[in-house]
């Protein structure tokens, strides 16, 4: 039965219109595996009637045949078919560095937002706590949980496993993860960070940065001494040294270095923020600008391009201004010129 | 008042066979939602924002199996020709709600996402008829832009029994004076995920109605899938820069 209906006049698309594919269903099964590297798929439609492909994420299997069931574009990995959704949340996977916000306190472990389906779970068992790394966690560290992390606050961490429902169990059992302090939080599209081997920079004017693949972004004042505590590659004993070294008053006397340890956890731990000079509260605050920024051009954010837009946005005096429409565009506009300059 | 004329024009001018202007936009609310939709279907025009799959606020909520879909309706003011204040719980908003949850639950893969909530909030602006048509295709874009895996696109279309022509796709006027048949196609198939008939209508012109009226859902989908391509290649276009 035919419908006439009247549409705006618009331009052809590239992807032509699926009138043609309704007509021979048969061929455009064949056509797609060829085209699809770029175009897009929509629920519902054909993606193959192969059946040597493994059914990945994003499709489903119906008569000895894969359909999508999302939009997006579809990727083979050997022989494995998936289809990749435009948008949606973002999706734990191990070994991700992130950043989140306790929402609950439970039974020997904390629910922790992390922009996922589910609330991501961080054990009383994978967080270092006061008095050595590798000590046994007593009923006195349960009752006393909150006093460690409490609902709202803001940390730092790796996800170490995913569960078979999806939701992501969280460890933090590194001196560079923990509880954030002396700094501003933002949120950006999970989709614009691109992955890499280190997710927490030290930025020019005394800024570090934390871009969690998550898209939740920790910007802070540099901690003093910073350059060695974070870098991966140091092995236990040597962070160890460092921290005692950092947290070494002159004056107090010689500590042995296990009670020092113990004293630097309990600061992980504290609420207390440091003082922070005006001049770094500005630069924080520009960079946070410049984040959101580049998530409104929606540009990939990376270290270079933080730094790179902190350095156009320096045309701009005021901070405030940072967030126009225009000095938006035109700081995505300098970030995309200076990368095509450096080739 | 005539509803159809001799000559075979309705109300407005359509033929029975005709469609109102369908327009949709998907991704509206880019920041304050995860898949949001705007569509417009002759005069009415109806908002879609979607949020989740989310850990639930309330633990009652969430169920181990499978995600569980939440529906909220709420009916501007201002959407009709006088201005009527409404409640939240009027009783068919809250028949429209169970309506719309359960063809969702069907279409959308819940299993996919257990011990979470899709929270889905409708905002009817204007309406001229084929309120929960409008309401169904909104909320099936809008599940697309969140990327809720889905099996097929829910388009959803009403149709009307004048003596005996089926009309297609009524307006207010037309759905005030005669029984209304809405439908909710999956995706090219012949298959139906919604149907609610309010009133009576004779079974054996029931065929003929059913058939326009699916007939009317595909071309929807086709013009949803126009759509939800468009948005696609643009995005993908800014990735690959």
């Amino acid at each position: 039965m035919s419908v006439i209906s009247i549409t705006r006049p618009t331009n052809v698309y590239d992807d032509e219109p699926s009138d043609i594919e309704m007509s021979d269903v048969e061929e455009s099964g064949e056509l797609k595996k060829e085209s699809a590297g770029e175009s897009i798929v929509t629920p519902g439609e054909l993606v193959t009637d192969d059946p040597v492909w493994m059914k990945g994420h994003g499709t489903y299997f119906l008569h000895d045949q894969t359909y999508s069931s999302v939009a997006g574009s579809v990727s083979r990995v050997n022989r494995l078919l998936s289809v990749i959704p435009l948008r949606g949340r973002y999706q734990a996977e191990t070994g991700d560095h992130v950043v989140g916000r306790i929402t609950e306190v439970g039974p020997k472990r904390w629910k922790v937002d992390i922009g996922c389906k589910q609330d991501a779970v961080l054990m009383l068992g994978s967080v270092n706590l006061p008095g050595g790394v590798l000590r046994r966690k007593s009923e006195s560290d349960e009752l006393q949980m909150r006093n460690f992390l409490k609902e709202g606050d803001l940390l730092n961490a790796e996800v170490q496993s995913i569960f078979s429902n999806g939701s992501a169990s969280l460890h933090t059992r590194s001196l560079k993860y923990g509880k954030l302090r002396n700094g501003i939080f933002l949120k950006v599209p999970s989709s614009l960070v691109v992955k890499s081997k280190n997710h927490s920079y030290n930025l020019p004017g005394n800024v570090s940065v934390i871009v969690g693949v998550n898209g939740y972004v920790w910007l802070s004042k540099s901690k003093q001494g910073a350059s060695s505590t974070t870098s991966a590659t140091t092995n236990k004993a040597q962070a160890a040294f460092d921290s005692s070294s950092s947290g070494y008053n002159p004056g107090q006397g010689s500590v042995s270095i296990t009670r020092l340890e113990e004293e630097s956890s309990w600061e992980i731990y504290s609420d207390k923020n440091e003082s922070i000079s005006n001049s770094v509260r500005h630069t924080i605050t520009r960079y946070y600008n410049v984040i959101k920024a580049l998530a409104f051009g929606e540009l990939g954010i990376t270290e270079q391009r933080i730094i790179m837009g902190y350095e156009a946005s320096l045309a701009y005096e005021d901070v405030g201004s940072l967030i126009d429409k225009e000095a938006m565009e035109s700081i995505c506009q300098d970030v995309i010129n200076s990368e095509k300059m450096r080739g | 008042m005539e509803l159809y004329s001799p000559e075979g024009l309705r109300i407005d001018g359509r033929r029975w066979n005709e469609l109102r202007k369908f327009e949709c936009r998907i991704n509206t609310h880019p920041n304050s939602s995860d898949g949001s939709s705007f569509i417009e279907q002759g005069n009415t025009k109806v908002i879609c924002m979607v949020q989740g799959p989310m850990e639930p606020v309330l633990r009652s909520q969430s169920n181990p199996n499978q995600a569980n879909i939440e529906i909220s309706i709420t009916i501007a003011n201002f959407s009709t020709t006088e201005r009527k204040k409404r409640l939240k719980n009027e009783k068919r908003l809250v028949e429209l709600k169970a309506t719309l949850e359960r063809t969702f639950e069907q279409s959308v893969m819940c299993k996919l996402y257990p011990r979470t909530v899709i929270q889905v909030n409708i905002h009817v602006l204007a309406q001229d008829g084929g309120l929960l048509a409008g309401i169904t295709n909104a909320i099936t874009l809008g599940l697309i832009d969140a990327g809720i895996a889905m099996y097929d696109y829910v388009s959803s279309i009403s149709a009307g029994l004048y003596d005996t022509t089926p009309l297609l796709d009524l307006n207010t006027l037309e759905e005030n004076d005669m029984s209304t048949l809405t439908i909710g196609v999956i995706g090219k198939s012949e298959k139906l995920a919604l149907l609610l008939l309010e009133d009576k209508m004779p079974l054996d012109r029931l065929e003929s109605v059913l058939a326009i009226g699916i007939a009317g859902g595909h071309r929807i989908r086709d013009l949803m899938d126009e759509e939800v391509r468009r948005h696609g290649n643009l995005r993908l276009s800014k990735v690959n820069v």
